[in-house]
């Protein structure tokens, strides 16, 4: 422990001192090699060039400039992403522009558009055109549209972003900490919380993230510690407050808090975040606690909720609850009336009596500091990053480095970085990309020209990856078998042939370009010149020796001559805003040959690993 | 339609011709497997929105009814009498012979333990097959499948929708499919003799990488895309002159009568069922609710006739996420309850019974006086029909947390 902790200081003194080397050269790499691998395990795969940039400022720089995560953005990425107004929406503002069905359902009754019997059943297309214009006349947007920025922020950081890490971390962070798109009391705050909870923290320390995440309203809806009160007749911190003032002061406090406890429908204690925070975000499920702990602790978590204006309701009397103790701290709210405030014993440490909203951050300081936090989330780490069972030695040294520097990110991430196992010859290619990490890959790859559309979304999506909607906390299984199974896998060929046929609608890019304007002479070199620019450093000996017999037939090579008077079909693919989506039937047109090898490329087993 | 025994020949010499490995291992066994018997088959329906169970299967005679429902209560010559008692709602009046030759089984005020009427959480833990628990991995049916330990075929485990449904995340391979055509690689035409075939080039890649797993998943997938013939797909034609309503949910159920005569090994099939959220207007011999019961009925009945002979290896369940209130609200629909019913469908089932318990709905009888009261765990349910048709342990290796009895309605 104390020698992982002299590492840490070592590797982060070292811009002082000798500044350390990456072990790639005793792995057997070359530097462009090394730069190649880099590229594909901290970012989402090389861009043409990219290579050559990363060897010209050092691979141990380039690594040092990812880590910082603080390189300006393309003007690229700024562009596109200004396109997209909601994502500069607060979470009030988003709940306001984006309501639910329902509700702008029952405000159109309410003003009268639509009587509360009708419904649609005479004229559906009217009825819903009647609700359409209302809410446009309120300003309200479609969900449809929102989801539509959340998911395409992600992919154009993902093709486009200078800071790969930053985005391959808040990937990784988000599925840590999921929440999902398809729980409808939390998916108009998840754009503000991987924006304002996640995103900020990926490289800071994990306490940072923890706390964020506990506290942001799609955690809290998600996960449902918003609705979880003190029983019925446990003690409060509000009844604590009240103890202490006047008699008569006392006795009206009282009586108002009586009638309040009694509107309020149900009462209760809801263990879910409370387990899933130590099974699934801190210790692991055999991080050594038990079901008395999972009640302690969510005991311990009474009270903490939703303020209730991001949401989209008042909050009647704040400063009168303000002065008995109630919190706010932008989407989080702490209600002392909803605090049990009884004693408590987590994890063998007792807590005492009135420990209000600082007992809930004690909490989280002693999760996040546990030994087994650190075990089980330098494990996860490893399994991205590194290998699928990654080596038993490496995770000991992360979990050292996660200890002593108190959850530091980035410390940890230099530390696996400059490991041996990392870049062991089991460790390379061993891993098979996600279907994200596939589909941005291949438009890195091809340098593709990218404005976000659904078909993008719903190629990610039958692949395996609905973005932001994994339906359990656990987040998407981080694994190649995971990954992997029959229908999925050529759902994944069937991506690549269908993006080199120009049949991904809102892709743009020109294959000649790519090889610097030269048009292959033949067959036989677009095959090599191709493999070589999508597969940059790697062994395409193989797939070349392989494929050159099936495109070598000479009506084939025929083709090739032909191929300027093949003209890419024009995507026809709509992007409705409203009512179920129809997929398009995807059905390939006429492609060039060229088109043809690239899409068996992007499809060859090679280009699935990472 | 192939006898499965030839089908899997025919598919095996196919794969000697076209591939440079032997023959898959899940064919042999596979092969092996239908010398001697047909797969049993699951096939659950899960209806998304939470059913009105009293409207589904009405304790008619109970004079309560019409007091908590007096514009949407069905009467007793709205329904279909099944004991004297409970009437079947007329939506699924093509069940109603299966319940009379003692095939179908009702069960009623079927629930779950946690009280919370949130379509999501409560989908969530009926699906994961632990109510109040979150965190679960798997999926009840992924757990199912993997606990029979047959080698996995690619289509031992097929959901016919476009996202892999909570009930079959897991461990076992499953499969998300919402339509069978479209299953294979496709061909770029380059316009004739020209093209190269991408799927024949991808094949011999997959055939020749040196990554176990992309190999191994992509040599069963180019087999399973040989077995199931796009032209077989679209030219089936059900047997015994079932008709298949047009929707969705026919359409699926008659993709998966396609899986199990194709004797593609499928053990487990799931498919949804949408707009059982009745809140407004689900009137009563006609009207929403009157809908969405005809298509599952009518999709069930025609299912059923197309399997034939095939109905002995195949057991077929309904289920939702709760029930709904017993009274109607203000705008003739009904909000989210407690209890609701499911169907059970097979020929070992001991059909023709309405199972569980449903009190006389006077107030008192009801749970917070509003809702039909939960009386038989779901857990009681499933693990009763996934014990006896698909013959795994019921232990808690199926379901997590629960030792509960089972109710016991099959042979």
């Amino acid at each position: 422990m104390v020698w992982a902790f002299m590492l840490g200081l070592m590797l982060s003194a070292a811009s002082v001192a000798q500044k350390p080397k990456l072990p790639y050269q005793q792995a057997g790499l070359t530097e462009r090699q090394a730069a190649a691998y880099l590229l594909d395990r901290l970012a989402y795969g090389p861009r043409p060039g990219e290579i050559d940039r990363v060897v010209k400022m050092g691979l141990e720089n380039w690594v040092e400039q990812q880590l910082q995560g603080a390189q300006p953005e393309s003007p690229e990425l700024t562009a596109r992403l200004q396109k997209m107004p909601a994502l500069a929406l607060t979470p009030a503002e988003l709940t306001q522009k984006y309501p639910p069905a329902p509700r702008v359902r029952n405000e159109a009754i309410q003003a009268g558009v639509i009587s509360k019997e009708d419904k649609g059943d005479t004229d559906k297309k009217a009825y819903r055109q009647k609700i359409i214009q209302f809410g446009m006349s309120k300003g309200y947007r479609p969900g449809r549209e929102l989801v539509n920025q959340l998911v395409g922020q992600k992919i154009l950081r993902a093709v486009y972003g200078n800071n790969q890490l930053s985005e391959v971390m808040t990937d990784f962070w988000f599925n840590h900490f999921n929440v999902s798109l398809t729980d409808n009391q939390c998916r108009l705050q998840i754009l503000s919380y991987e924006r304002d909870a996640i995103r900020p923290n990926v490289l800071g320390t994990f306490r940072g993230l923890l706390g964020a995440t506990a506290k942001h309203p799609a955690m809290l809806l998600y996960l449902d510690n918003a609705q979880s009160t003190a029983a019925m007749d446990a003690r409060t911190s509000l009844d604590d407050k009240m103890d202490g003032l006047p008699p008569k002061a006392q006795a009206q406090a009282k009586q108002r808090a009586e009638q309040f406890k009694k509107r309020q429908k149900q009462r209760g204690v809801n263990e879910n975040y409370a387990r899933e925070l130590m099974e699934l975000h801190t210790l692991g499920v055999d991080g050594g606690y038990t079901q008395k702990d999972v009640q302690e602790v969510a005991r311990v978590l009474t009270g903490w909720t939703v303020n209730p204006e991001v949401v989209g309701r008042k909050l009647p009397q704040l400063e009168r609850a303000k002065k008995v103790g109630a919190v706010i701290d932008g989407g989080f709210l702490f209600r002392p009336d909803a605090h049990d405030s009884a004693a408590k014993v987590v994890l063998g440490r007792t807590f005492p009596a009135g420990g209000g909203l600082q007992e809930g951050e004690q909490v989280l300081d002693m999760l996040a500091s546990h030994p087994s936090t650190a075990k089980f989330v330098t494990h996860k780490l490893a399994c991205w990053f590194v290998q699928d069972t990654p080596p038993p030695a490496l995770e000991k040294r992360l979990a050292s480095t996660f200890q002593a520097t108190r959850g530091d990110i980035k410390a940890v991430m230099r530390q696996l970085v400059y490991s041996p196992e990392f870049w062991s010859a089991e460790a390379r290619r061993g891993k098979i990309k996600s279907p994200f990490e596939l589909a941005v890959s291949s438009l890195r790859a091809l340098d593709a020209d990218v404005s976000p559309t659904r078909d993008l979304y719903d190629w990610i999506t039958d692949m395996g990856e609905p973005l932001y909607s994994y339906q359990a906390p656990t987040g998407f299984p981080d694994g190649s078998s995971s990954w992997v199974n029959t229908g999925l896998l050529l759902t994944r060929m069937n991506f690549g042939l269908s993006l080199a046929s120009k049949q991904v609608n809102g892709v743009k890019f020109d294959l000649a370009r790519l090889n610097g304007g030269k048009e292959p002479a033949d067959v036989n070199q677009a095959l090599e010149v191709y493999s070589r620019l999508l597969l940059p450093e790697r062994d395409t000996k193989s797939v070349v020796k392989l494929l050159a017999p099936k495109v070598n037939d000479p009506a084939f090579a025929q083709k090739i001559a032909e191929a300027d008077n093949a003209k890419p079909q024009e995507p026809t693919m709509t992007d409705d805003e409203e009512g179920p989506r129809q997929r398009p039937k995807r059905k390939l047109g006429p492609v060039e040959p060229v088109a043809q090898v690239v899409g068996i490329i992007l499809g060859s087993p090679e280009f699935q690993r990472q | 339609m192939w006898s499965r025994r030839a089908f899997l020949k025919a598919g095996a010499v196919g794969m000697f011709s076209l591939t440079l490995g032997g023959t898959p291992l899940f064919l042999c066994r596979a092969a092996n497997a239908a010398t001697t018997r047909k797969p049993q088959t699951l096939v659950c329906i899960f209806q998304r929105g939470a059913m009105d169970g009293l409207m589904a299967v009405t304790p008619f005679s109970d004079p309560n009814l019409k007091t908590l429902r007096p514009r949407i209560a069905m009467s007793a010559t709205d329904v279909i009498d099944l004991d004297g008692h409970f009437g079947l709602h007329p939506g699924f009046r093509n069940l109603a012979p299966l319940f009379k030759s003692h095939q179908l089984a009702i069960v009623h005020g079927m629930g779950s333990p946690d009280t919370t009427r949130s379509h999501f959480d409560a989908q969530d833990y009926m699906e994961t097959g632990t109510p109040g628990r979150k965190g679960t991995r798997s999926g009840w049916l992924n757990r199912a499948a993997g606990l029979m330990g047959h080698d996995h075929t690619p289509f031992s485990a097929v959901a016919l929708t476009s996202a892999m449904p909570r009930s079959l995340y897991g461990d076992f391979p499953a499969l998300a499919v919402s339509d069978l055509a479209s299953f294979g690689v496709q061909e770029m035409p380059a316009g004739g003799s020209g093209s190269v075939s991408a799927g024949q080039s991808l094949e011999a890649l997959y055939n020749n990488t040196t990554q176990d797993l992309l190999k191994g998943t992509g040599k069963e997938s180019f087999t399973a895309v040989k077995q199931l013939s796009k032209e077989a797909v679209r030219s089936y034609r059900p047997a015994n002159g079932a008709v298949y309503p047009a929707g969705q949910l026919g359409q699926s159920l008659k993709q998966i009568a396609y899986l199990i005569k194709s004797g593609l090994g499928i053990e487990v099939a799931f498919t949804e069922s949408a707009g059982w959220d009745t809140h407004v207007n689900q009137g009563t011999g006609q009207g929403t609710f009157f809908q969405r019961a005809q298509e599952l009925g009518n999709s069930i009945a025609a299912f059923w006739t197309d399997l034939g002979s095939y109905q002995d290896h195949v057991a077929l369940m309904t289920m939702t996420e709760f029930g709904r209130t017993c009274g109607e609200n203000g705008s003739g629909g009904t909000d989210h309850g407690r209890g609701s019913c499911c169907f059970i469908l097979g020929t070992t089932v001991k059909g023709g019974q309405v199972y569980g318990q449903v009190p006389t709905l006077a107030r008192e009888n009801l749970e917070d006086q509003r809702d039909l009261p939960v009386t038989t765990d779901f857990r009681a349910v499933f693990s009763e029909v996934a014990s006896k048709h698909l013959k795994v342990p019921a232990g808690e290796q199926l379901f997590p947390g629960y030792n509960g009895s089972r109710l016991t309605l099959m042979t």
